[in-house]
């Protein structure tokens, strides 16, 4: 198993390598410039040229890529046009709301979906399979934006219960920085329970109609200990390769509920750092995402283990 | 009976209530508090002679002052300076007087070699200092309460370049001006605290503030800070900036659509504060390069606009726009109709003769809008429209924001461009009265009149040269004005003393609880 995570381990370095030229030919091809943006609207040609050249920005291209390939291959991301401050630093800075949103959104997201998945499968083709199929094409057709919206003229504006948007004033404590996550996790975790429904759906109908599963009803197990411990178990594996995908793209940064809320996380630092063409921020960022992507998908693979004596690496 | 002489009884008190003055009834100010003011987004930078952005601006005049600034009226109002400056009879020296025992926010006193290092920063960090460097023959601190500039020629906008929020003129101490600012040290009311991208800038309330001593009148007079700590939040989702202001997270929100009047108004914890006039949509045209180069086309397209419908697009109804063709609205100083009267006289018939007369056969113009301001995008659909129905081709490029930045400066790259700003009060702030900024206006009429504008220091003569240049502009079209629009913010009822303004400030502003 050591060989196979070095393995891994040594694919996710080509796949950083090709990440990187990837997103430093990107931010270089989309036009933009962040000199433009920091002196505004008014500035002249001449004082964007001058800037870019405080910025370093006029160096050639293949230059700026081995300065930038050597950085990183250091686990130096560069220093941030705009924030004044290293990259590693503005993502080490947004990684707590973005770490707890996905946490809890997940959490909420395995408490809908996990037991929707199963009740909805036992009861094949009965009203609480149909019931808990409809809400989730329902939640899964809603956009996150606009279920956000909804929720916060709801629950923060007429009944209070919620802040609407931040992540805390100056100074609040790690419980109010949570309550400032909770509504936002509600959403992305309704959006994601909708995923796992189904699929615990799928799996489960596909374990149930196997052999080792009759044979325990015959044995006259009971008939959770057939779902929850035979079949749940045995279904688990598809489940938990999507929970993992959901994971993931969950800390890449859920951009669209981070903007409607406000929450300083790591989706709303790339969006800005795209409209700003902070070029070092957009590469730091998305590689560290990249990197988060492959290691957690490492991690999934590697707990497919425990679940399933079967599974060698 | 007792019911009786109880209603007598609070007639009475009612009576003698209404005989009170109604100053006296007025909420006295008090000290304390936190205010949370939502702006439109994240500052790009805290340093304000960097910048042009509003929103460094209302930011950072917290924190750092400048010479003069705007009294009522848009008068210009000393603030570190203590009085006017003297101006010789040619127009080419200023002296200014400063004020003394004024205190940085690191406790050092500030003296001329502080503003004269400041200003000298000023004039290679700013854009708008950059401009005005050209002009000055030198800047010397010939005591340490007086400062003197000595300009190569008259010019009448330096003043307010010295008191402008934006591309500021900001006074700092000699010895903390790195470029970049690593110190944010200032002498206003407020002092930095912390910056936290993305989530907040707090001040806090600067309790050796060396305050004015002359009545407050708009950004002028007296500053006391009342509130203990302003935060500044950014909200860039301006539906999250409306509920806020509605569940009374934020104490002030700014920058809100005008349609969202509607549900601000009659609300128990908030209040809209409609900004009647505060600034033009604007179209601007190459002047200098490709099809737009032509003025004859320029003017035909003026004629192919229909502004009502543009501005009906944008912004949903007369209440959030006037249909004025003056660049300044009634009531300011530079109020003129000069002519204005070709404003919005919409003609496909005669717009399509113009541009053939002018020579107009076909080509294509490329007219770059954006849609990161919606009204942008609504009323650049209406005039591509218009445009079209007059027999224009157009090439409506639609682009995120800092791609339209990047592609202004090059010429070759556009015929028209979308935009917008707040109506400011001096006149040559504006871009187009910079023929090196994008649109290149420059002619032999457009240089004579605008020099004459510049150096003129008499304000009512200054006024009258301003229609001539407004005659001007709607002559050789390098810009198309298209009305005004009303901007709103709202505060929360607990919050006293805030008054419109284009970059709302919160000192003389408290908090009821």
């Amino acid at each position: 198993m050591r060989q196979y995570i070095l393995r891994r381990l040594g694919g996710m370095a080509i796949v950083m390598f090709v990440v990187a030229t990837i997103v430093f030919v990107i931010v270089r091809v989309i036009p933009g410039d962040p000199a433009a943006i920091m002196l505004g609207p008014d500035a002249t040609g001449a004082d964007i040229a001058a800037l870019r050249e405080r910025l370093g920005l006029n160096e050639p291209l293949p230059v700026q890529y081995a300065i930038f390939l050597a950085r990183t291959a250091v686990g130096d991301l560069g220093q941030s046009i705009f924030l004044n401050r290293p990259v590693l630093q503005a993502i080490a800075e947004r990684a707590e709301p973005t770490l707890c949103l996905t946490l809890i959104a997940i959490t909420i997201a395995l408490l809908i979906g996990l037991p929707a998945g199963i009740v909805s499968a036992v009861n094949r083709g009965r009203l609480a399979d149909q019931v808990a199929l409809a809400m989730a094409m329902l939640l899964a057709s809603m956009p996150a934006f606009w279920l956000g919206l909804i929720f916060i003229q709801r629950f923060s504006v007429d009944l209070g219960w919620f802040p609407v948007a931040g992540y805390g004033e100056p100074g609040a404590s790690f419980l109010e920085r949570m309550r400032h996550l909770l509504l936002p996790a509600i959403v992305l975790g309704l959006n994601s329970s909708a995923l796992i429904t189904r699929f615990t759906r799928a799996s489960m109908l596909d374990v149930l109609g196997e052999d080792y599963i009759r044979t325990g009803r015959s044995k006259g197990l009971g008939e959770p200990v057939v779902v929850m411990k035979h079949a749940l178990r045995n279904a688990l594996i598809p489940i938990l390769t999507v929970i993992g995908l959901t994971m993931a793209l969950l800390l890449g940064g859920a951009v669209v509920t981070e903007t409607v809320f406000s929450l300083p996380g790591v989706g709303n630092l790339v969006v800005s750092a795209v409209l700003r063409r902070d070029y070092p921020v957009i590469q730091g960022a998305l590689i560290v995402i990249a990197a988060l992507y492959v290691l957690v998908n490492l991690a999934i693979d590697l707990l497919y283990l425990l679940i399933d004596p079967r599974v060698r690496y | 009976m007792m019911r009786w002489v109880g209603s007598l009884l609070v007639a009475a008190a009612m009576a003698l209530a209404a005989t009170v003055p109604a100053a006296a009834q007025q909420p006295q100010p008090r000290q304390g508090g936190a205010l949370t003011i939502a702006t439109i987004g994240e500052p790009p930078t805290l340093d304000p002679m960097e910048s042009t952005a509003d929103v460094v601006g209302l930011i950072a005049q917290h924190v750092f002052e400048t010479l003069y600034t705007w009294g009522d009226g848009w008068r210009i109002v000393p603030l570190l300076a203590a009085s006017d400056p003297q101006i010789s009879a040619d127009g080419k020296e200023y002296v200014i007087p400063l004020r003394t025992g004024v205190r940085f926010h690191d406790g050092q006193e500030m003296t001329s070699a502080d503003v004269l290092a400041s200003l000298q920063r000023w004039m290679r960090v700013a854009v708008r200092g950059r401009t005005t460097a050209e002009i000055v023959e030198s800047m010397t601190a010939p005591s340490p309460t007086t400062i003197r500039i000595v300009l190569k020629q008259p010019y009448a906008p330096l003043m307010a370049l010295l008191s402008l929020q934006t591309s500021a003129a900001i006074i700092m101490p000699a010895n903390k001006q790195p470029t970049p600012l690593t110190e944010f040290i200032g002498t206003g009311p407020y002092r930095f605290r912390e910056r936290q991208p993305d989530r907040y800038v707090l001040l806090s309330r600067f309790e050796n503030y060396s305050a004015r001593s002359d009545a407050t009148n708009m950004y002028g007079g007296r500053r006391t800070a009342y509130i203990e700590e302003l935060r500044f939040v950014p909200v860039p989702n301006a539906a999250t900036r409306i509920e806020g202001a509605l569940s009374g997270q934020y104490g002030y929100v700014d920058s809100l659509p005008v349609e969202s009047v509607a549900r601000l108004r009659g609300q128990q914890r908030v209040e809209p504060i409609v900004f009647p006039s505060f600034g033009w949509p604007l179209i601007f045209l190459n002047t200098r390069d490709g099809v737009t180069a032509n003025p004859g086309i320029r003017r035909a397209i003026a004629m192919s606009l229909d502004v009502r419908d543009m501005l009906e697009a944008a912004f949903g109804g007369p209440d959030f726009y006037q249909l004025d063709g003056a660049y300044y609205p009634q009531g300011w100083q530079f109020h003129s109709t000069a002519g204005a009267e070709g404003f919005n006289r919409p003609d496909p018939a005669r717009a399509r003769a113009m541009a053939r007369e002018a020579g107009y056969n076909g080509q294509t113009i490329r007219f770059m809008t954006t849609q990161q301001f919606d009204f942008h995008y609504k009323m650049s659909l209406v005039a591509a429209e218009n445009m079209r129905a007059a027999g224009f081709t157009v090439d409506l490029q639609v682009l995120d924001w800092a791609t339209q930045l990047q592609r202004r400066p090059d010429g070759a790259l556009w015929d028209m461009f979308f935009t917008h700003g707040p109506i400011l009060p001096e006149p040559t702030l504006y871009s187009f009265f910079n023929s090196g900024a994008p649109g290149w206006w420059s002619t032999p009429t457009r240089n004579q009149v605008v020099s004459a504008f510049s150096s003129e220091s008499n304000p009512q003569r200054r006024a009258e040269i301003w229609g001539d240049v407004q005659r001007l502009i709607y002559s050789e079209v390098p810009i198309i004005k298209l009305g005004n629009f009303n901007a709103l913010a709202a505060r929360a009822r607990g919050l006293n003393g805030v008054q419109p303004a284009p970059w709302p400030f919160f000192w003389n502003a408290w908090l009821q609880n």
